[in-house]
């Protein structure tokens, strides 16, 4: 039954991941990247990570693909802005993307003969195991996180502020008072690069 | 683990130097932090203590290369302060730089595979930012953007890579992984090989070597010049001394499976990168050239791996990063306005700053390998350990290569010392940056006269 269920489920994960990529709407893109994550979730749930799963469709199918949807709509993609590419340069990545292809085949054949097996038990990934790996063996990597995700953030407000002083100084030069209302919006950035 | 500590320390305390207006003394609070780490780290010299559940091991290797890495940080600071002043979020980029630092230590002491990819990460993000941190210029964001996509490119998979060791050896600690590896027979899962192979682009991504550089030339020219002085000098360390600590211990076992690819990378670097910086105007992007030529000697230590190849990329690096920061200091004071400039604005330096000039001949000679400096004691030893595991083709083309280097280097010496100058003006530096070049000059010739000083450290 598990195994039928996995067969399924990785069948509709391969198929929705092909489908991000061949459909020609990036919305529809999207939405299919939506029930790809629902079926990695879903994995997890076979492999008895109550707690893995949840957080993956929180943070995934939840806050990331909003982000997605939201700068979908921002970039208002048209399909005349798509740049085309020479003929040349799509022969060169079908042979490069081929080979990196033949080279996992190649790799991952006769894989399935070696099983690893890890001791494993009905509560492995409860989130009280999870909990327990995570704050003794793994503490440092998890208060290190804080460092990454600090950094991050600096970043993004730094670069947000000076994109704010410029909007202001723009909106001084256009109509001679600050009114920083008049610099907002996508159509501006091309004067806030200059 | 006391460096960890004082760098994040550093880079809150800089944080919230900005609240309570600390800003005028915070720059000697960082250069005293640093010196501080450097000497922390030295004192647990032979100690070889891991930490926290065996997630960092500071065992010499680490313990050299961390504090090589505070020393230049150091000297990084006292070349950049003139461009931070300028710049209105000093505190800012003080934090994000200081946390680079912490993502670098840990990418040359991680015994846990965790937590080379969090050292990765922390140094990666805080660089994308920046790349892009002359937020006015196109070139600069074209740089961070470009950085951004191709190094989460990499994380992809070096990710991967990880993920299918883990699977076949079920352990991210490096130890255990090399337990299993040495204890398997030779009928090793093809995921193991998919995956070793697959960590090595992802840092080969880190370290630009040849077929992964693609976006090293356009990053590097891109940013800010000091910021371009800190990616090919502290970032290109810390990416190779992970990638060292990473085959050279763990994956040891195996290396006949991914020394072929290791040499087809070295010769490639080599060879395309020597070629491609003799056609570059752009002073700048003939550096960022320079540096994947460099990355390129360095692999060829991994190549021919024995028990003297730690010391001698010890040695290249300081070497390197001493004459690479000297070279973009005095870049960086010449091109004060044009961070394009080409070896014509260095027309006749020899005569609007003779110590200018100085320091970029011995920095440029350095670079090249010309003998009694650094550059060229570290190029020997590196052929040496060559020549001592029998890869006699691979120095004779390193030579050859070299030779290539020799000629655009010397480009630019010609024009500062034969050449008119257009203009006499003298170029306007301050005390800072003599102080460093002297520093930088010194350590090179130092380096260069009593090589043994760092060749028997490790």
């Amino acid at each position: 039954m598990t195994l039928y269920a996995f067969y399924f489920i990785s069948f509709l994960a391969v198929l929705s991941a092909l489908m991000v990529v061949f459909s020609r709407n990036p919305i529809h893109s999207v939405l299919y990247l939506v029930i790809t994550f629902f079926c990695v979730a879903c994995h997890y749930l076979l492999l008895n990570a109550q707690f893995l799963a949840a957080v993956h469709v929180i943070v995934y199918a939840g806050a990331i693909m909003v982000l997605f949807l939201y700068v979908i709509m921002l970039l208002n993609l048209n399909k005349d802005d798509e740049s085309q590419k020479s003929n040349l340069w799509k022969a060169g990545a079908v042979i490069t993307s081929g080979l990196l292809l033949v080279v996992f085949v190649g790799a991952l054949r006769g894989a399935e003969a070696e099983s690893v097996s890890f001791a494993s038990s009905n509560n492995t990934g409860l989130v009280k195991n999870l909990g327990r790996l995570l704050f003794n063996e793994f503490l440092l990597p998890f208060e290190i996180v804080s460092i990454l995700l600090l950094a991050a953030m600096v970043g993004a407000v730094m670069l947000g502020k000076t994109h704010m002083k410029r909007a202001k100084e723009i909106a001084h030069e256009k109509n001679g008072r600050g009114s920083v209302a008049s610099a907002r919006g996508i159509g501006n950035i091309k004067e806030l690069t200059k | 683990m006391n460096a960890v500590y004082i760098l994040s320390g550093l880079g809150i305390f800089s944080l919230l130097a900005e609240i309570f207006s600390f800003r005028k003394i915070l720059f000697p609070i960082v250069l005293l932090g640093l010196l501080a780490t450097a000497g922390l780290l030295v004192m647990d010299w032979n100690t070889g203590t891991s930490h926290f559940s065996n997630m960092l091991t500071f065992d010499n290797y680490a313990i050299a290369f961390s504090a090589g890495i505070a020393v230049i940080a150091f000297l990084w600071f006292l070349m950049s302060r003139d461009y931070f002043e300028n710049n209105t979020h000093v505190t800012d980029h003080f934090a994000l730089v200081l946390f680079s630092l912490v993502g670098a230590v840990f990418m040359v002491s991680y015994s846990n595979l965790a937590m080379l990819f969090l050292g990765i990460e922390i140094l990666s993000i805080s660089l994308y930012i920046m790349a892009g941190s002359k937020m006015t210029d196109l070139f600069s964001n074209e740089a961070s953007f470009k950085y951004f996509l191709m190094g989460s490119f990499a994380t992809g998979f070096l990710l991967f890579g990880i993920a299918l060791v883990y699977g076949v050896t079920g352990s991210f600690d490096l130890g255990k992984i090399n337990q299993v590896i040495t204890a398997g027979s030779t009928e090793f899962s093809a995921l193991l090989y998919a995956g070793v192979l697959l960590m090595m682009v992802g840092l080969a991504f880190k370290i630009s070597a040849v077929p992964f550089h693609f976006w090293a030339p356009d990053v590097y020219e891109g940013s800010p010049t000091v910021v371009t002085a800190f990616m090919s000098t502290i970032v290109k360390i810390a990416a190779f001394a992970g990638f060292f600590r990473l085959f050279a211990t763990c994956f040891a076992s195996v290396s006949g499976e991914w020394v072929n690819v290791v040499q087809v990378i070295a010769v490639l670097t080599l060879v395309v990168s020597n070629i491609t910086a003799v056609y570059q105007n752009s002073v700048k992007r003939m550096l960022a050239f320079s540096s994947i030529a460099h990355a390129g000697y360095l692999l060829i230590t991994l190549v021919a791996l024995n028990e003297i190849s730690a010391s001698a990329i010890l040695y290249y690096v300081l070497a390197y990063a001493a004459a690479s920061l000297a070279a973009f200091a005095v870049l960086h004071n010449v091109a004060f306005e044009n961070e394009n400039a080409s070896a014509e604005s260095f027309n006749g330096l020899s005569k609007r700053n003779p110590f200018h000039a100085f320091a970029m001949t011995v920095a440029l000679l350095s670079l090249a390998g010309i003998p009694p400096l650094a550059g060229f004691f570290a190029k020997y030893y590196i052929f040496t350990v060559a020549f001592e595991s029998g890869y006699v083709g691979i120095v004779l083309l390193a030579v050859v290569t070299s030779l290539i280097g020799i000629y655009y280097y010397f480009r630019i010496i010609i024009a500062m010392y034969l050449k008119a100058p257009e203009t006499t003006t003298p170029v306007a530096v301050t005390t800072m940056h003599n102080v460093m070049l002297v520093i930088c000059l010194l350590s090179t010739i130092i380096l260069g006269l009593f090589p043994d000083m760092i060749i028997k450290l490790i």
